[in-house]
């Protein structure tokens, strides 16, 4: 019924805006999610290698891998950040 | 189907704003985060208070299980400690304040598997609260460990015209240090209840509970304080 209306008389600027908005939060997301798993699967990988070599290692190699990954999820943050100013304040 | 869904986070994202007016001067907080935070106190020193009860015991006896947990949990923050700071004597004076920190950012992202109940930490002004603590701390500590000249001579290291570049990542270092926990909590929080309150609100939500709750809250916990013992370690060290 609103949409069949709004094809009718026309779609307004605000339409647009709030369209933009969605999709704008999504790719927002979407991109930004990329380079944290990408840098996380990195660690892991790298963290895997040395665990097989070093078995003995094990515990300071999960204790660094995490905090590694902490910090460069942290840009996957700041993207989730983007999102949800996107979606509910703006 | 997009304005139930935006419907249903906002009620997460809503302010119950208080104001208090001190003659002028107005102090807004949000009450809700508020009760949170001293409930998750309240919880910490109480527990804090059952614990002891049982730990009043001869060395020689046979350790009861309350002081066998106890000893394990606090020998793990021990030995972290002393891994990652420089110096034994910095681990022993920072120990309580770390632990403390850990324990309560633990407490209160897990406080949210309780239902009716939300994470402190979901708010931003309590994880920038405590960023800023560990952000003081840790250049209280570098003055009085280097002495004024030199603690000022290190913005200028290693070229004085990396002046600018120097301050805004110290300015970053609590900035990122709070949004990773808050953005983190906050992303939790939206998956559970998006998922409990569209898809299966029958089965699923104990599993994602432990997932979000119990796994990424402890682990971002962990984070936190390891965080924070580093920058601490950073600013004291040369």
């Amino acid at each position: 019924m609103d949409e069949a209306q709004s094809v009718v008389m026309g779609i307004s600027g605000a339409d647009i805006a709030l369209a933009a908005k969605y999709v704008a939060a999504g790719l927002c997301m979407g991109i930004g999610a990329i380079g944290p798993a990408i840098g996380e699967g990195m660690a892991a990988a790298h963290a895997l290698d040395g665990m097989a070599r070093q078995p003995e290692m094990q515990g300071a190699l999960l204790r660094t891998m995490v905090i590694g990954q902490a910090i460069s999820e942290t840009t996957g943050i700041y993207s989730l950040l983007i999102a949800i100013v996107l979606l509910f304040v703006v | 189907m997009f304005e139930q869904l935006a419907g249903l986070l906002t009620h997460l994202g809503e302010k119950r704003i208080a104001v208090l007016n001190l003659s002028g001067f107005e102090i807004r907080f949000d009450v809700v985060y508020l009760l949170m935070s001293w409930i998750v106190i309240l919880l910490l020193i109480g527990l804090a208070l059952l614990l002891r009860r049982g730990l009043r015991q001869a060395v020689e006896e046979k350790p009861t299980r309350t002081q066998a947990a106890v000893d394990a949990l606090l020998g793990l923050l021990k030995t972290q400690l002393s891994d990652n700071f420089a110096s034994e004597r910095l681990a022993v004076m920072m120990f309580p304040f770390i632990a403390t920190l850990f324990l309560y950012v633990l407490l209160s992202n897990w406080i949210s598997i309780v239902p009716y109940l939300s994470s402190p930490t979901q708010d931003l002004n309590v994880t920038f609260g405590l960023a800023l603590l560990v952000f003081i701390v840790s250049h209280v500590l570098a003055i009085r460990h280097k002495g004024v000249r030199r603690y000022l001579k290190g913005f200028a290291e290693p070229y004085p015209f990396m002046l600018p570049i120097n301050l805004v990542g110290e300015i970053a270092k609590p900035l990122s240090h709070a949004f990773r926990l808050f953005g983190n909590v906050l992303a939790g929080t939206f998956l559970v209840t998006v998922i409990m309150a569209k898809f299966l609100p029958i089965a699923l939500p104990p599993v994602l509970n432990i997932i979000f709750g119990l796994f990424f809250g402890g682990i971002q916990a962990f984070v936190f304080a390891i965080l924070a013992v580093a920058y601490i370690n950073v600013a004291v060290e040369d």
